[in-house]
């Protein structure tokens, strides 16, 4: 395979620097509409359901997206679109299940749920698994970028009479120290903001380069013929060959990744935390997966597409020997100008930039808030002067930055030595993203799911997914549904389905086991010495994991250690943790969502339907957040003094950005006048003389 | 002319078993009472879930049918 460099004009440079400058005033323009960001995040509540949406497009599809579907569009055609169009299975417990624990019980993070549901040992543990999970998720991005910007660059530098060359891992630390420099710079408000604009100009983008690749070769039905039939089908064969085939995908992205994504990626979830109520979000999410991910599938694809067709012209204008992973730049460097390749790939970057300097931030403030807060508060540090702290707190926030950034380069390595970003990303999925889907999902969908459960379905699972890896001939092969091991990366894919099964199977059999477990751990406190001997099976647990872990013994022995090791842990949970029915499971199962409506409000709920009522405002001069209505407008709505309500700007291109989320106090007379006191004023940015819309939420 | 197993296998998993895991979700929503048949939001949420499975199955199915064809 032959590595491009070089592709670069002056003109396309001077386009990129323009556009980096453009959307980093643009973010900067928009923030000062947010009060903070945690108020953006979850107290802000605000946006219309058509914001959410294509802000959603710029969190996934700038990730890799171009990169990877580029890829296997060029290698496979159309069934490179199938990873964005198997999205729908599990919406119905996303939408409805879900959504409302995350936004009723305010999350900040999801370690967090496991704390609510489960105990601050749970939390801890998690924290662990979703660090992992974000850390190979940056060292995609990072390998990502490494691998858009390395074409555009020469093949070597030569400063002060040495000669530089150009490698993929120094383009990585480069883009990594410049990603920092714009976290301290940019914050993350102007990031949040970008991400609007920038899901716009990458959908134009890659039609842009859809219909210049289209009419490049002479028309769509051209194009068509172009391509071999093979290519035209929309799902990969069924189960061949090892790279890239139909069920190992279906398991790994349909199920894990799909799951993965909507019920783990906190940076999606935050979005629609953001809507300005859960139907709003709802709205969002169906619009997204219903219009946008197909359109985003063609986008992010149509550029293999077009390569392969090119590859059937003689003379053809692209190398057959192009690197897949390079096949969008190669092939928008042919079709596009000068200026419009360079627009094209500054759309690209920038919204790779803008995905990885997320995932820093969201990686320090998972470390903040479940490994650093917890940890000071455990040691009970004493406090100095509030100045002083949130110093120190903000210093620990970038050393965090600036270390997982570190480790997120390390984490390219592994991933670099698969083929395409495609293949890397399929097997970071499969294996990161079962154990903490198989507890989200027994954890909000099964109210009997023990806290025993749950520590054995991250470190029993983990063990067995790692004996898998070491034995896949034996243990995966039986559920490869056929498809052709490949001893170098085996079962990329499948191997999810494997993980996903190991997982969820401790879980269920300890929760089962649960009774039995009790009665044991019973017994032992009745002996001297309990504790000292239930230290000793933690000890041994750690002996077992390291045994595993460095794969000591044969396949036997191993499965044997992970079984004890899953009993040991299961039996020093249901000992050392506590489990309180009435305090865990209360709004945070699927089966409490009722209860967790109105834990939100605080109060019980009014799900009367009534009118949005318009209204013109008058400002309070107290700051009480709470509004004052007419009787008349409350009957209207159908509401009740101290129920929640949203008031917003009656301008509806808006999106809610002059808005906010209020309590209604006792009722007037004026008819069609709202009080709004100072607080709400200022959270709103209302416009004096501006109408104003008022709706009931709960 | 592709075979079954690049051609119909996939789809015919992709919705048999998919549709499991979409018909089990619909099934959970019910039982804990999320959806309030009652109410006409409701009502519409629920048919709009179904829309989208049988949409996408809709998208698949014409572009198999014109990969073969066309």
């Amino acid at each position: 395979m032959e590595s491009l460099h070089g592709l670069g004009t002056t003109t396309d440079w001077v386009v990129m620097v323009i556009y980096f400058v453009g959307i980093m005033l643009f973010g900067s323009y928009f923030a000062k509409y947010n009060r903070s960001t945690n108020d953006f995040f979850f107290g802000g509540r605000r946006f219309a359901w058509w914001l959410i949406s294509v802000s959603i497009v710029a969190t996934g599809v700038g990730s890799h997206s171009f990169i990877k579907y580029s890829a296997k569009g060029l290698e496979h055609g159309i069934s490179s679109t199938m990873t964005y169009m198997n999205d729908w299975f599990f919406m119905p417990i996303f939408l409805f299940g879900w959504l409302p624990i995350v936004i009723y019980t305010r999350l900040k993070s999801i370690p967090e749920y496991f704390e609510k549901r489960f105990s601050p040992t749970v939390r801890f543990i998690a924290t662990i698994f979703q660090l992992l999970y974000m850390i190979g998720y940056l060292g995609i991005g990072l390998l990502t970028l490494g691998k858009t910007i390395t074409p555009l660059l020469p093949q070597s530098f030569a400063i002060l009479g040495m000669t530089i060359p150009v490698t993929m891992m120094g383009v990585i630390i480069g883009i990594a120290v410049i990603t920092g420099i714009y976290i301290t710079f940019g914050g993350q408000t102007a990031v949040i903001f970008t991400d609007l604009i920038q899901g716009l100009i990458l959908l134009l983008a890659g039609i842009l380069v859809f219909i210049l690749g289209i009419n490049y070769l002479g028309g769509f039905d051209k194009f068509w013929h172009l391509l071999p039939p093979d290519w035209r089908l929309p799902l990969a064969d069924f189960n061949k060959p090892p790279d890239f085939n139909f069920v190992g995908i279906f398991w790994q992205d349909g199920v894990a990744g799909s799951v993965g994504f909507l019920f783990m990626n906190m940076g999606l979830i935050m979005r629609f935390m953001s809507a300005k109520n859960l139907d709003e979000g709802r709205k969002a999410a169906i619009f997204n997966v219903l219009f946008l991910l197909p359109i985003s599938a063609i986008v992010v694809s149509n550029a293999g597409w077009i390569g392969k067709a090119m590859l059937g012209l003689v003379p053809g204008p692209l190398n057959p020997g192009v690197n897949p992973d390079e096949v969008f730049v190669a092939v928008t460097h042919i079709i596009a100008s000068k200026g419009v390749f360079g627009f094209v790939i500054a759309a690209l970057t920038a919204a790779l930039l803008s995905t990885v300097d997320s995932l820093i931030n969201a990686i320090a403030a998972v470390y903040m808030n479940d490994v650093h807060a917890p940890l000071k508060e455990k040691f009970k540090k004493k406090l100095q002067s509030k100045d002083i702290e949130s110093k120190k707190e903000l210093n620990a926030a970038r050393i965090a930055s600036a270390v997982f950034t570190g480790i997120g380069i390390l984490a390219t390595i592994p991933f670099s030595s698969y083929p395409t970003v495609y293949e890397a990303h399929g097997y970071f999925h499969s294996i990161f993203t079962p154990p903490l889907v198989a507890a989200i999902f027994l954890g909000a969908f099964w109210n009997r799911f023990t806290t025993a459960g749950v520590v054995v379905t991250f470190l029993g699972g983990s063990s067995l997914m790692i004996i898998g890896a070491r034995y896949p001939g034996v243990l995966i092969t039986p559920i490869a549904h056929g498809i052709p091991m490949d001893p170098v990366h085996p079962y990329t894919y499948i191997s999810a389905l494997y993980n996903t099964i190991v997982c969820f199977g401790v879980g269920i059999i300890v929760t089962f086991l649960q009774n039995p477990l009790t009665i044991i751990a019973t017994s032992i406190k009745k002996i001297p010495n309990h504790k000292t001997y239930m230290s000793g099976t933690v000890v041994i647990s750690a002996l077992l994991i390291l045994m595993i872990w460095f794969n000591i013994g044969g396949l036997p022995l191993l499965l044997l250690a992970s079984f004890v090791l899953s009993f040991f842990v299961a039996l020093t949970s249901v000992y050392f943790l506590k489990f309180n029915p009435d305090a865990h499971l209360e709004g945070l199962t699927i089966w409490s969502i009722a209860r967790a409506k109105e834990i939100f409000k605080g109060g019980k709920i009014n799900e009367r339907d009534g009118e949005i009522v318009k209204v013109n405002w008058k400002l309070r001069s107290d700051a009480e957040e709470i509004i004052y209505v007419s009787q008349k407008d409350m009957e209207r709505m159908s509401a009740e003094v101290g129920d929640l309500v949203y008031i917003s700007d009656a301008r509806k291109y808006l999106g809610g950005l002059k808005s906010v989320h209020t309590r209604l106090g006792e009722p007037h007379n004026e008819e069609g006048v709202v009080y709004v006191g100072t607080e709400d004023k200022e959270n709103a940015q209302f416009v004096a003389g501006r109408i104003l819309t008022i709706e009931k939420e709960l | 002319m592709p075979s079954f197993s690049h051609s119909w296998l996939p789809f015919i998993y992709l919705y048999g078993v998919g549709g499991i895991f979409f018909i089990g979700g619909m099934i959970l929503i019910k039982k804990a009472k999320i959806l309030n048949p009652a109410k006409k939001l409701d009502r519409r949420w629920k048919w709009l879930l179904y829309f989208g499975f049988f949409y996408y199955m809709a998208i698949h199915l014409i572009m198999i049918l014109a990969a073969l064809y066309w």
